[in-house]
């Protein structure tokens, strides 16, 4: 398989943004959490390099631990919501039947919500905090995938490769997990990660609107809130955490569409 | 006098691969020039090149003359005045060419009211007039029928009604008949042959059937590998073909074949029995319920036959008869509503618990060779996984038994690491074969396994059967639209129609001597060599 240059470059960023998160305490200058009432907003400078908070707090060094919150949603807010739909999705479209009839009217119910404002009216009612934010995603989040994985596993159910693996006696899990999955998979991973980059991006909207991680955690959403009432004279508050956010959503972006080249399969 | 259409040292080159490597012919006016091949060979892309129809990937060298108008070196202006109204093109598939929302008369005048003078009732007219001309009855109606109420064989005669609205000089034919039933495709034949006579029509046909060609064209050049290997007189290449390739091609033509004819074994039972099976695709939706009735479509109207112990069986029949669907059912692909099947006397549950039992006995290789494996298994697990998943033979001979199966297939052993995309489809046939092979069954059923393949891969596959039948006394059934193939390999043959047997019995009776007009019209439309154009 060649490596797609666009798939190289995401992966580099999203490479450097893991390092980043495991290396935090090496690269922080600063406590993320230390009060400094000496460095009211300050700009920039050679001590603190992204400047400072309302309260003192280095920028670079909470921008620098907030890609471990940021890395740590996004990775595991997408596990569940695939999980569960690629297994409902897999199975409606290749059993059909009733399995597909019930699958798909659910899906209907939930497709025409705006994605954001059911996991908002979810975490709403669960209470603000990680925990309901990913339980909301596995709620909302796996139409996506069951969408996917569904349409792949009609097109498979009735491919003769699959037919002659029904002729051949195998079993229909069997068949399901060696030759349908497989198959199945490569629009899903390229889903997942987009996927990846829209829950890191909703779980700093959480975070600015005081739903998600509650500060005072070195969360980016929750930084961008902080730093709204400065924007005109401290603007690096916002500035910096939405420039990293820019960052590890297109490195993971150009890595879904890097991987959708290459898995495709060439003659 | 000089040729209509003239073509000297051609070259085209797509990227680093050379697809057509100096082709040079000429085609007198009202002549017909055939160009055959095999898939890869470049036969389509030098046609397209006569009407300067490459994608912009390509690179055409060389020298086309239409009628004293230089083509490649021709802006597109020039090229448009020439394109539908003097050179005209048809292709294989008419159901990708015709617009799915446009009525068939609105296709054709489109054309008419692009490049002639005519005007509104004319126009009507001449539409009617063309459609009669490509003999599609009652004109007036089929004029106002969209294209999927047409059969493929009316899609094709109405591509050709709006190829001809220009009275081009010249008509491009890209494979026109590949995709069509062998009735069908020998009535569109004889279309162009009369088209020629009546029209004066100049005729470019491309296609990889031999036969098919000899029945149009009067000359012919044979391409392999982006060379032309061999030009003549059709009816001399085919006497007497000067090239290997053209030799083997000939030698391959289903036409040519030596027919195999091993003698039936009867037996007090027969090995597969199917008694008054029906298949029934849809129905059982509620509106049937409430009127009770069995609704859906019956594909499959009840049939009876026997398969004898070491005996083939031929079951041939045009798109739609049913006769796949009859094979589906025989490994539980499909649930028959009513009859039975028996085997070895008794019944037989493809569908059961103990399916897996019944089909070690009974397997199936499917028609299209790439999408029969796994796209993602390399060739060496899709074998041995049979051995595997049933537990065939011990875990540490797996690998020798997968080796050995190779072999029996004629399969190169370095393939086995290969994925089926980088195999050729005569390889993935292969593959196919030696994993059906792997369940050791004593019944395998071929659905169509030759028609995806080139006539020289055909040939090679045929002969594996044949060998692999002697060698292990399997008993065949062998399913295909082509009866020559048929005749070449089944000892008994079942004719099906519309989901019914209209005619069973011994090969050489059927062939000889066949009681339904329908088989006879069947048997008269396989493209033969013999019936080449004087």
């Amino acid at each position: 398989m060649k490596l797609s240059p666009m798939f190289v470059c995401g992966a580099t960023l999203v490479a450097v943004w893991s390092l980043i998160a495991l290396a935090a305490p090496l690269l922080a200058t600063h406590d993320p959490y230390a009060i400094d009432f000496e460095a009211l907003l300050a700009p920039p400078s050679a001590d603190h390099w992204f400047g400072s908070d309302n309260v003192g707090r280095d920028t670079y060094s909470r921008v620098i631990y907030g890609s471990r919150l940021a890395l740590y949603i996004g990775l595991l807010g997408v596990i569940a919501p695939m999980i569960i739909g690629m297994t409902i999705g897999l199975l409606a479209g290749y059993f059909g039947g009733w399995v597909d009839t019930i699958a798909m009217r659910v899906l209907d119910i939930t497709v025409p919500f705006p994605f954001f404002v059911l996991v908002l009216s979810i975490v709403a009612v669960l209470g603000p905090g990680i925990e309901n934010y990913f339980i909301a995603l596995a709620l909302v989040g796996w139409v996506g995938y069951a969408r996917l994985a569904r349409a792949e596993a009609i097109v498979l159910r009735s491919s003769e490769f699959v037919l002659a693996a029904r002729t051949m006696g195998f079993s229909h899990p069997y068949i399901l997990f060696r030759h349908v999955l497989p198959n199945a998979m490569s629009p899903v991973v390229v889903y997942m990660m987009t996927d990846v980059t829209l829950v890191i991006l909703f779980g700093a909207a959480l975070g600015f609107l005081g739903m998600g991680v509650s500060p005072p955690a070195a969360e980016w959403g929750v930084m961008i809130a902080e730093g709204q009432i400065y924007i005109s004279s401290a603007w690096w508050i916002s500035f910096f955490p939405g420039l990293a956010m820019v960052l590890i959503g297109v490195g993971f972006a150009l890595m879904g569409d890097g991987l959708a080249k290459m898995l495709r399969i060439e003659r | 006098m000089n040729p209509l259409l003239s073509v000297r040292n051609l070259f085209v080159r797509f990227g680093e691969t050379l697809a057509v490597d100096d082709v040079s012919f000429d085609l007198p006016k009202g002549g017909a020039l055939g160009i055959v091949g095999e898939s890869g060979s470049g036969k389509s892309v030098t046609c397209r090149a006569l009407m300067k129809l490459l994608p912009t990937t390509a690179l055409a060298k060389g020298e086309i003359n239409f009628d004293g108008q230089d083509i490649l070196g021709a802006s597109e202006a020039t090229l448009n005045t020439l394109r539908g109204k003097r050179i005209a093109m048809i292709f294989q598939s008419p159901a990708s060419h015709l617009d799915p929302l446009m009525r068939i008369g609105d296709q054709v005048a489109e054309t008419l009211r692009k490049h002639t003078d005519l005007k509104g009732r004319a126009i009507h007219q001449e539409v009617l007039r063309l459609l009669d001309v490509v003999r599609i009855p009652e004109p007036e109606r089929w004029a106002q029928a969209y294209p999927h109420q047409l059969s493929g064989g009316m899609k094709q005669r109405a591509m050709i009604a709006g190829a001809l609205a220009c009275k081009p000089d010249l008509l491009l034919a890209d494979e026109p008949t590949t995709a069509l039933d062998a009735t069908v495709q020998k009535s569109v034949l004889d279309l162009l042959v009369d088209l020629r006579k009546s029209q004066g029509l100049s005729m470019i046909f491309v296609s990889h059937d031999l036969g098919a060609v000899a029945r149009v064209c009067e000359d012919v050049i044979v391409m392999r590998k982006s060379r032309v290997v061999e030009t003549g007189k059709t009816r001399e290449v085919i006497d007497a073909p000067q090239h290997e390739y053209t030799q083997m091609l000939i030698a391959s033509h289903p036409d040519r074949l030596t027919l195999h004819t091993p003698q039936p074994v009867p037996q007090a039972t027969p090995l597969i029995e199917a008694r008054g099976m029906q298949i029934r695709y849809g129905g059982g939706g509620l509106i049937d319920i409430l009127t009770k009735r069995a609704g859906g479509f019956l594909a499959v109207k009840g049939a009876d036959f026997t398969v004898q112990p070491g005996e083939t069986l031929g079951i041939v029949g045009e798109s739609g008869s049913g006769k796949s669907t009859m094979a589906r059912a025989l490994v539980g692909l499909v649930k028959p509503a009513a009859g039975e099947i028996l085997f070895e006397g008794a019944p037989a549950k493809p569908l059961g618990r103990n399916r897996a039992a019944y089909l070690r006995d009974v397997q199936l290789v499917y028609q299209h060779p790439y999408e029969a494996l796994s796209p993602r298994m390399r060739i060496r697990d899709a074998i041995a996984e049979p051995l595997r998943r049933h537990k065939l033979c011990p875990a540490q001979e797996v690998p020798a038994r997968v080796a050995d199966l190779m072999a029996q297939v004629d399969l190169d052993p370095t393939l086995g690491d290969r994925l089926p995309a980088q195999l050729s489809g005569g390889q993935c046939q292969r593959v196919a074969i030696a994993r059906a092979l792997a369940m050791d069954p004593r019944v395998l059923i071929a659905d169509e396994v030759t028609s995806a393949l080139d006539v020289t891969l055909q040939a090679q596959v045929m002969d594996l059967l044949i060998r692999l039948q002697k060698e292990r006394g399997l008993t065949m059934i062998f399913i295909s639209h082509d009866l020559a193939v048929i005749r070449r390999l089944c000892n008994s043959v079942i004719v099906m129609r519309r989901g019914e047997i209209v005619e069973a019995g011994p090969t050489g009776q059927v062939f000889d001597d066949p009681a339904q007009e329908y088989t006879r019209t069947l048997i008269d439309a396989i493209p033969r060599l013999e019936a080449a154009h004087p």
